[in-house]
């Protein structure tokens, strides 16, 4: 928490009040009628106090006739009904108009946040965990509207009620209004003292809620670690400390209100007592009549009530500011890699791909590419070898600009990748990523990710293409089969030929393989290494393969090592050499034999 | 209220400060209704004329005055004391679940997600403690503030008491029955709420797979049909509880209405006084909020006593590793280890993980267990450590039977480096010396000098007192490794157990480490579970596991002449060294 003076933090809230005044400016309009109704509203219930004293004095008054009073009596009931009647319809207007406003303006932001996070590149969204992303896309906009339709409005009908009880209290006697009303700054004073108590009794409240989650996640995750050592008494002593602070924290905000609450009642009675007391002083005086002083006491009653709820409409105000702040930083955040202002649409791809000494870095000074350069002609298949971390997986990224280069070039049909739009770009390219994600849904609309255009036809031949169609075949309800989330119903094999189907579906005319078929075995993995090269659309493929059996069939094989290449050919002339690529082979074979030994 | 087991102790625990509390809340109630009552004296004293001067409602204020401090400081009191019980007793809960937490085994924690055991630490706990505290102050409130106020009532004007009683009774009961399908309305918009969150984790979480299919505008669209019917849902309850309180500020009013016609007859008729009429009016709206306070106090009841149930199915959960009467406790081991014809299966598990294996490591062995992954080495290791339990007379330490030494003694002995290296959220000197209430500097530089962790160290800013992230993040893998060792090597124990724990560092770190061990653990028996030849090549004697199968015991000269599968592993593995020395020279 911050301890700059209040005042930087009134400063940030007038600037987001601001900002979130725009998402209300369409709906100015019902905004306004909905306050309106709301005054009107208010005035309504402020009506019986008021009738009551009259009905008093008029019942009292020995000079009208008891005819007089019953049909009095007749006429008032059916004019209150009359108003309560409206009043209680138009509050119902009002209360609906209000949370559809606040509904509709979530609904809104809801979507903003969420195309906006969609527009950054991967690697800022992985800066995030999920949770805070998620949250931010669905939470904190709920908070948002419900500070607008509830605590705003509220925080004004309030102040509106203050003002309306003040003024009928001066109406009726100005005097005793007056003299009532001493209280009222001791009220505010209270109430000021109350909102700075609570908010720190608050924070420490929350400080300890999660400290004590996060050791509750953290030990009880852990608790194995803490057996073995035979340190549970420890840790049960460590728990108690951070129980018996929670525990503090909690009374001492018990406390705040405890004690603010009475005051403010205490406060109140007080003025009850002037009004009692000035009230038959002023009836002697005949300047009050009974039934008025009736009302008089009523009134004030009801005067407290609201200042009593401002101090706390405050507290939660701050909390949708909260919000506002958090969802305003999302979408503060530009999306680092953006298509250049000329960026064009392809109209086709051919299929030649050339990088010229490209050097690029994920984090300052530590470059993953060290001037690598390489060309691929259309209709080739080249592959990419090396260890973990030689840079293999980053140049297929490169490829399809999930990251932008430092140095060098990158050239897609002899155009510069950075003139191309990226939507356009990655229509062509068919990517089959290292760690298959599966969505919850049907495995069909897994395949089409809801592209209503491919029919079922288009994917029972991808799904023929790459073997899927075993898998399809096996499952009472086909492609209507459910994916549980992450796909954890389908082993990893599985899930590599679904994402292969979801990738040949598309008609790429650039394919890249990242490891993509690790848990498939060799005969499956034949027969779609033979579907693809059948497949017309697909003009060049790039494969990153372990396995060396998967790629020695490749027009080139280049071998990376430590972000660069270090040796390429063909899978002959590779061996011949004897340098990397042969020790890799040999151990591989090896590995073969062994298995198969077993 | 609860009277289930681990909750009904806290009426009697707590039973004083509840009394008072509800003393203080009674005579709150009783007192409050005395302000209406004097000033309708003084209203009909000053009408029919008996009080002529102002000093004459003097003793009517002071009584007022007395009433209202009195209440002011009951109403602090009765907060501290009722409230303050709730979170008194949440605090005991909470202490006594995490207690109960800390006796749990392996095998319950294996079935349990870690989020839904939060879950009864934070929701389930909350609902007992609003029952509690907020609950009692309105059973109380609702049946003795009900009661007092229909009393009175009643004794003004029984006939309208009883017009104006029926439709509030009803509407109470309404009340009860509108929140129960209000909650159903709430459910289906939380549960909407939920799909729409589902949709967007996975959505941000496959984002990499969405932008390589340009399918980001088709995401959205997807998002946005989840958000409308999460907009839908949250109308329609909005709709309903908007009506229900429209409602219920009808009838209200209606009756409030029906009360003052009438009493403006009564008064015309001069069988009421318009002192009483005011009363009357106050009484009725001070017997609105018992009304509420009931219909509420049932609901919250219902969602406390499901939670409490939760709660309590927790804390009756057994551990199935635990001491037995006749355990051995403290006795000392000798760091000998005898597995005869030992054969384990996981609790649910069908299939043997350990499949009749039989070893002897002699007390200051240096021993490393080798094998692929699944074949049985961490296993072996958690029934060492009593995580799970092994049979009788299948594992004995010295002499002793581990199966009925207790589960303290066997720990005590042991230190452990586990594989995934979990650390807290701690100071590197508190997670090294996590096995002592304080480690002094000596052990601790020791210790880290061994794991060769402690030039790492002096080079953080604030060296030992760098607080690691949860579960330790901050720093790389390597030094969470090195980290561990320090831990398990800072008890100095009979017993030391690494799983797997220098896979993370480079082999050169691996060889010093190696080395410190072995000057270190003189005399003392080590175990070292490794899936490269190069870690266990020089240890005194190697286990070698395949699928659950003791398949080898001896040296590593003996087993390159015998076992062909560990002839295998040395080849394949040398061959590895061998690419990747060309990489690096390449």
């Amino acid at each position: 928490m911050r301890d700059f003076s209040e005042q930087v933090i009134e400063h940030r809230d007038l600037r987001l009040v601001r900002r979130l005044l725009k998402y209300l400016r369409p709906y100015a309009g019902k905004f306004i009628l909905a306050f309106g109704l709301m005054i009107i509203t208010t005035f309504t219930n402020m009506v019986l106090p008021m009738a009551s004293g009259l009905s008093i004095d008029i019942m009292i008054d020995p000079l009208i006739p008891f005819d007089r009073k019953v049909l009095i009596v007749a006429v008032g009931t059916g004019v209150l009904i009359l108003i309560t009647a409206i009043s209680i319809l138009i509050g119902y207007f009002q209360n609906i108009m209000l949370q559809n406003i606040g509904q509709e303006i979530t609904h809104k932001i809801r979507l903003e946040v969420f195309t906006h996070i969609e527009k950054l590149s991967v690697g800022q969204t992985n800066q995030l965990p999920v949770g805070k992303l998620v949250t931010r896309a669905t939470n904190d906009p709920a908070n948002i509207s419900e500070m607008f339709t509830n605590t705003i409005v509220n925080l004004i009908r309030n102040f509106l009620m203050m003002i309306i009880i003040a003024t009928i209290l001066f109406f009726i006697h100005p005097l005793m209004a007056l003299v009532t009303m001493t209280t009222v700054p001791l009220i505010f004073i209270a109430s000021a003292l109350f909102r700075k108590y609570s908010r720190t009794a608050y924070r420490y409240v929350r400080n300890s809620v999660s400290e004590i989650n996060g050791f509750l996640s953290e030990n009880l995750s852990g608790m194995k670690i803490t057996q073995v050592f035979n340190q549970e008494n420890k840790k049960i002593s460590e728990f108690e400390v951070i129980n018996k602070k929670l525990k503090k924290s909690y009374i001492r905000e018990i406390n705040v209100f405890g004690v603010y609450r009475p005051t403010i009642f205490l406060l109140a009675m007080a003025s009850t007592m002037l009004a009692i007391y000035f009230g038959v002083d002023s009836i002697f005086k005949g300047t009050l009549t009974i039934g008025l002083f009736v009302s008089f006491y009523v009134y004030i009653g009801q005067f407290f009530e609201p200042i009593q709820q401002i101090a706390e409409q405050f507290n939660s105000l701050q909390s949708g500011f909260a919000s506002a702040e958090k969802i305003f930083d999302v979408l503060d955040t530009k999306p680092d890699i953006v298509d250049e202002p000329e960026a064009i649409e392809l109209p086709e791809l051919k299929g030649s791909i050339e990088f010229k000494d490209v050097w690029f870095q994920y984090i300052p000074d530590e470059w993953v590419l060290k001037g690598v350069s390489f060309k691929v002609e259309p209709d080739e298949t080249i592959a990419l070898v090396g260890a973990t971390g030689s840079g293999k997986t980053t140049i297929l990224s490169l490829l399809v600009r999930n990251y932008d280069i430092q140095k060098g070039q990158i050239l897609i049909d002899g155009i510069d990748i950075r003139k191309i739009k990226r939507s356009s770009l990655r229509s062509f390219i068919g990517q089959m990523l290292q760690d298959t994600f599966l969505f919850s849904g049907t495995i069909r609309e897994n395949i089409t990710l809801h592209d209503e255009s491919i029919t079922d036809e288009d994917i029972k031949k991808a799904s023929e293409y790459v073997g899927l169609d075993y898998v399809l075949n096996k499952l009472p309800d086909g492609l209507d089969h459910q994916v549980r989330e992450r796909g954890n119903n389908f082993s990893s094999g599985e899930k590599q030929l679904i994402s292969f189907a979801r990738a040949v579906v598309y008609q790429p005319s650039l394919m890249i393989l990242d490891e993509a078929t690790a848990n498939i075995d060799s005969e499956t993995e034949a027969i779609i290494q033979h579907s693809l090269e059948k497949m017309m659309s697909i003009s060049t493929m790039i494969i990153v393969a372990h396995r060396l059996s998967t790629i020695q069939h490749s027009d080139r094989i280049y071998v990376m090592n430590k972000g660069e290449i270090k040796e390429f050919g063909n899978h002959q002339e590779l061996l011949k050499k004897k340098g990397l690529y042969y020790a890799l082979y040999q151990l591989q074979f090896d590995a073969k034999e062994t298995v198969l030994s077993e | 209220m609860i009277l289930l087991k681990h909750f009904r102790q806290y009426y009697i625990k707590y039973g004083l400060s509840f009394l008072l509390g509800i003393i203080v809340l009674i005579a709150i109630d009783w007192y409050q209704l005395e302000i209406p009552r004097t000033i309708k004296s003084v209203i009909d004293g000053v009408q029919t004329g008996t009080i002529i001067d102002i000093t004459q409602i003097f003793s009517s204020l002071l009584y007022i005055l007395v009433i209202v401090v009195g209440m002011t400081i009951g109403r602090f009191w009765w907060r501290f004391l009722l409230f303050g019980n709730g979170r008194r007793i949440e605090t005991d809960i909470r202490s006594e679940m995490f207690k109960h937490a800390t006796t749990l085994d392996q095998n319950f924690y294996s079935h349990q997600k870690v989020g839904g055991l939060m879950s009864h630490f934070i929701n389930d706990l909350n609902s007992v403690r609003e029952l509690f505290g907020f609950g009692l102050l309105m059973l109380v409130d609702g049946l003795v503030l009900g009661g007092f106020v229909l009393s009175r009532m009643f004794v003004l004007d029984w006939k309208m008491t009883l017009y104006a009683f029926i439709p509030i009774a009803l509407m109470g009961v309404l009340v009860f029955f509108i929140e129960v399908k209000m909650e159903k309305k709430f459910r289906e918009r939380q549960d909407a709420f939920e799909f729409m969150s589902d949709f967007a984790q996975e959505s941000f979480t496959g984002l990499a797979v969405i932008k390589a299919y340009v399918r980001e505008a088709a995401e959205a669209l997807g998002f946005k049909g989840k958000s409308k019917v999460v907009y839908d849902k949250s109308m329609s309850h909005l709709r309903y509880s908007v009506i229900v309180n429209i409602i219920i500020d009808a009838m209200i009013s209606m009756v409030i209405l029906a009360i003052l016609a009438y009493g403006s007859i009564l008064i015309a008729q001069s069988s009421l006084s318009s002192g009483e009429l005011t009363e009357y009016i106050s009484y009725f709206f001070t017997l609105l909020w018992p009304v509420f306070a009931i219909s509420w106090f049932l609901n919250i009841n219902g969602q406390a006593q499901a939670s409490a149930k939760r709660i309590y199915a927790f804390l009756e959960a057994k551990p199935i590793v635990y001491d037995h009467d006749d355990t051995i406790k403290d006795v000392t081991l000798d760091g000998s280890i005898i597995a005869s014809d030992l054969t384990f299966n996981y609790p649910d598990g069908e299939t043997p993980i350990l499949k009749n294996i039989s070893f002897e490591i002699k007390a200051g062995e240096l021993v490393g267990i080798l094998g692929r992954t699944g074949s049985g080495k961490s296993t072996l290791v958690e029934l060492l450590l009593r995580v799970y339990n092994p049979k009788e007379n299948m594992i004995h330490f010295g002499a002793y039977d581990a199966a009925k030494l207790s589960t303290k003694t066997i720990r005590e002995h042991i230190g452990y480096v586990p594989q995934d290296n979990f650390l807290y959220s701690d100071t590197i000197r508190n997670n090294i010396g996590f096995a002592f209430a304080h480690i002094d500097d000596a052990t601790l530089y020791k210790a880290a000098n061994l794991s060769d962790i402690h030039e790492n160290v002096t080079q953080f800013k604030d060296q030992y007192e760098t607080v690691l992230g949860e579960r330790g993040v901050t720093i790389s893998g390597g030094q969470k490794q090195r980290v561990s060792i320090a831990r398990a090597l800072a008890k100095d124990p009979t017993i030391l157990i690494l799983d797997d724990s220098v896979s993370a560092v480079d082999t050169k770190t691996e060889e010093a480490i190696l080395a410190n061990l072995r000057k270190a653990r003189k005399g003392k028996t080590t175990l070292l579970i490794a899936h490269r030849i190069s870690t266990v090549k020089k240890l005194d004697k190697i286990l070698l596991l395949d699928h659950g199968i003791l398949v080898g015991v001896g040296t590593h000269k003996e087993l390159m002449k015998t076992n062909a599968l560990y002839q295998e592993m040395v080849k394949l593995q040398e061959l590895e060294t061998m690419v990747a020395e060309a990489e690096a020279h390449a």
